[in-house]
């Protein structure tokens, strides 16, 4: 049992935890404010997209959603990672923590998913609920905000709970831009220890209980919104 | 009420469908007109241009005297004089009928969009005199639809008070009112707070039609109202149908319950493509039919 006893000794009488905590809270950070940015980006991307193309500056918008779309889904999460951090930021001169950076930038890749799924969730709902809301006089607006996104989100639900598990396993890159997350939390306490066994278990099983728990939640509030289902 | 006038209407990416080809008709106040006709034929279509759930290529539409449509030229013998084919058609033979020319103008549909400022200024005339803001006019008719489309993500009563309360033409306690009310007569009080999945098919078709008389409507548009209902749950639909029908309600109805047209109509309208083939009262219709199609279409369904 040394391997146990080397880790236990690392992590508990030479305070690695702490920096498993803060590993834990960045972890969380990261994951739950880009998915919120991620959510607000992909219901607008998802907007420009559905609005029916009546004039030129909506298909501009449209068209601007493609590119954004493509651009954030057809690169390696990591590459954008890099890019932003050493290339983009600092020709900007903009100089922010990096955990909002990182934050930011998982935000503006998760959006590109979102959208997609939001875009998916609207067309399918039956295109009778607009009607029938168009034909009783309500505006494209208020027909949307009251009848078709309320089951195009109901819709969406376990998509998005997919969606937010793979943003919470990703988040072991953001190492990459010196972030302390679980994942460099664990690896450090094995670099000076030699010993990767339990750091590495251990790092698999924190963030396997972090996605059950997601799921738990996920399940719960899918369960809450099938009110109005026979299923 | 509404008058339909000259409508055409093409699908597909290039408008190569032609479902409607000049269909035109008037529904009076107080009127129950029912439309049939063969499958195929743009009966519904042609009801779903009256509230522009379907967008005329041609044509106008108007309900009393508001224009829902944008003005058609080719339907303003003004217009047409006013613009420069017009002027070049009558210079080059200055000897034709002022008449002649705008039939050429119609039949060959030479109107551009470069026709000049005279006509442009007309047709903004006409547009800004009649045009009616379409979601205003929408909320003068009711609409029911073959599947009911209520609001799955709202109750029986949410579903009754959401439009009328958020177009502000009642308050929430008003609408609920009269919504509670219209259920009573229905018989569906009880199902005030389920949702649609719980309903059966007719009781699913006779909270869509409550949905519309919630709204007071003018008109209420049917649209194959019983075709998706199992056999046993068209009669209560139905029944609902002619009470309001009975007292006066105006109503354009698209069905194949040849029953029904014999009973409720004041005329019928036939249907087959996409023009209005023949129409009359139910008796003209289904004792005296005069068009062959019609002929051969009752000898099927009858």
């Amino acid at each position: 049992m040394t391997a146990w006893n080397t880790f236990y000794r690392q992590f508990i009488e030479l305070e690695a935890y702490k920096n498993f905590l803060i590993g834990l809270k960045n972890t969380a950070i990261i994951a739950v404010f880009g998915l919120l940015i991620g959510l607000v980006v992909g219901c607008l991307l998802a907007t420009c997209q559905i609005l029916p193309k009546t004039n030129r500056f909506i298909k501009f918008l449209s068209r601007v959603a493609d590119v954004y779309i493509a651009v954030f889904r057809g690169t390696p999460m990591v590459v954008q990672l890099l890019l932003i951090h050493f290339v983009i930021f600092p020709a900007a001169g903009i100089n922010i923590d990096s955990v909002i950076e990182a934050v930011l930038i998982f935000g503006l890749n998760s959006g590109a998913y979102v959208s997609e799924i939001m875009r998916g969730g609207i067309l399918s709902v039956d295109i009778g609920q607009t009607e029938a809301g168009r034909a009783l006089g309500l505006t494209y607006g208020q027909t949307m905000m009251k009848i078709v996104l309320p089951q195009a989100v109901k819709n969406v639900v376990p998509t998005l709970g997919n969606e937010f598990i793979a943003l919470l396993k990703e988040t072991s890159v953001v190492s990459f831009i010196a972030v302390t997350d679980l994942t460099k939390a664990f690896k450090s306490i094995g670099d000076s220890t030699f010993e990767y066994i339990f750091p590495y278990l251990m790092l698999a099983a924190t963030y396997l209980i972090l996605v059950l728990l997601v799921t738990g939640l996920i399940k719960l509030i899918e369960r809450r919104m099938r009110a109005s289902d026979k299923r | 009420m509404i008058s339909v006038k000259n409508i055409y209407k093409n699908f597909g990416p290039k408008g190569e469908i032609k479902v409607l080809k000049g269909a035109s008709c008037e529904i009076q106040k107080g009127e129950q007109v029912v439309i049939i006709g063969p499958s195929g034929g743009g009966k519904s279509t042609f009801l779903r241009c009256m509230n522009l759930l379907e967008e005329p290529t041609y044509g106008e539409v108007w309900l009393e005297d508001s224009l829902l449509t944008p003005p058609d030229p080719y339907l303003h013998f003004d217009v047409i004089e006013a613009s420069r084919t017009f002027g070049k058609m009558q210079a080059e033979h200055p000897e034709r009928a002022k008449e002649d020319i705008i039939r050429e103008i119609k039949e060959k549909d030479l109107l551009t969009s470069r026709e000049g400022k005279a006509y442009k200024t007309l047709l903004r005339d006409i547009e800004s005199q009649y045009r009616e803001d379409i979601n205003k006019a929408r909320s003068r008719m009711g609409m029911v639809f073959q599947h009911f489309n209520l609001f799955n993500n709202l109750t029986v009563i949410q579903n009754l008070i959401l439009a009328p309360v958020e177009l502000k033409l009642l308050s929430k306690e008003e609408a609920e009112a009269r919504a509670m009310s219209l259920l009573e007569r229905i018989g569906l009080a009880d199902k005030r707070d389920e949702y649609p999945s719980k309903l059966s098919g007719g009781q699913k078709q006779r909270v869509a039609i409550v949905r519309a008389l919630v709204m007071n409507p003018e008109v209420i548009l049917f649209d194959e109202p019983t075709s998706a209902l199992d056999p046993e749950m068209v009669g209560e639909v139905l029944d609902l149908m002619k009470d309001l029908a009975k007292e006066g309600m105006t109503m354009v109805v698209v069905t194949h319950e040849m029953g029904f047209a014999r009973e409720v109509a004041d005329r019928v309208l036939f249907m087959a493509d996409g023009v209005i083939a023949e129409e009359g009262t139910p008796k003209d219709i289904f004792e005296n039919p005069q068009n062959p199609r019609l002929q051969q279409f009752l000898q099927k369904v009858l």
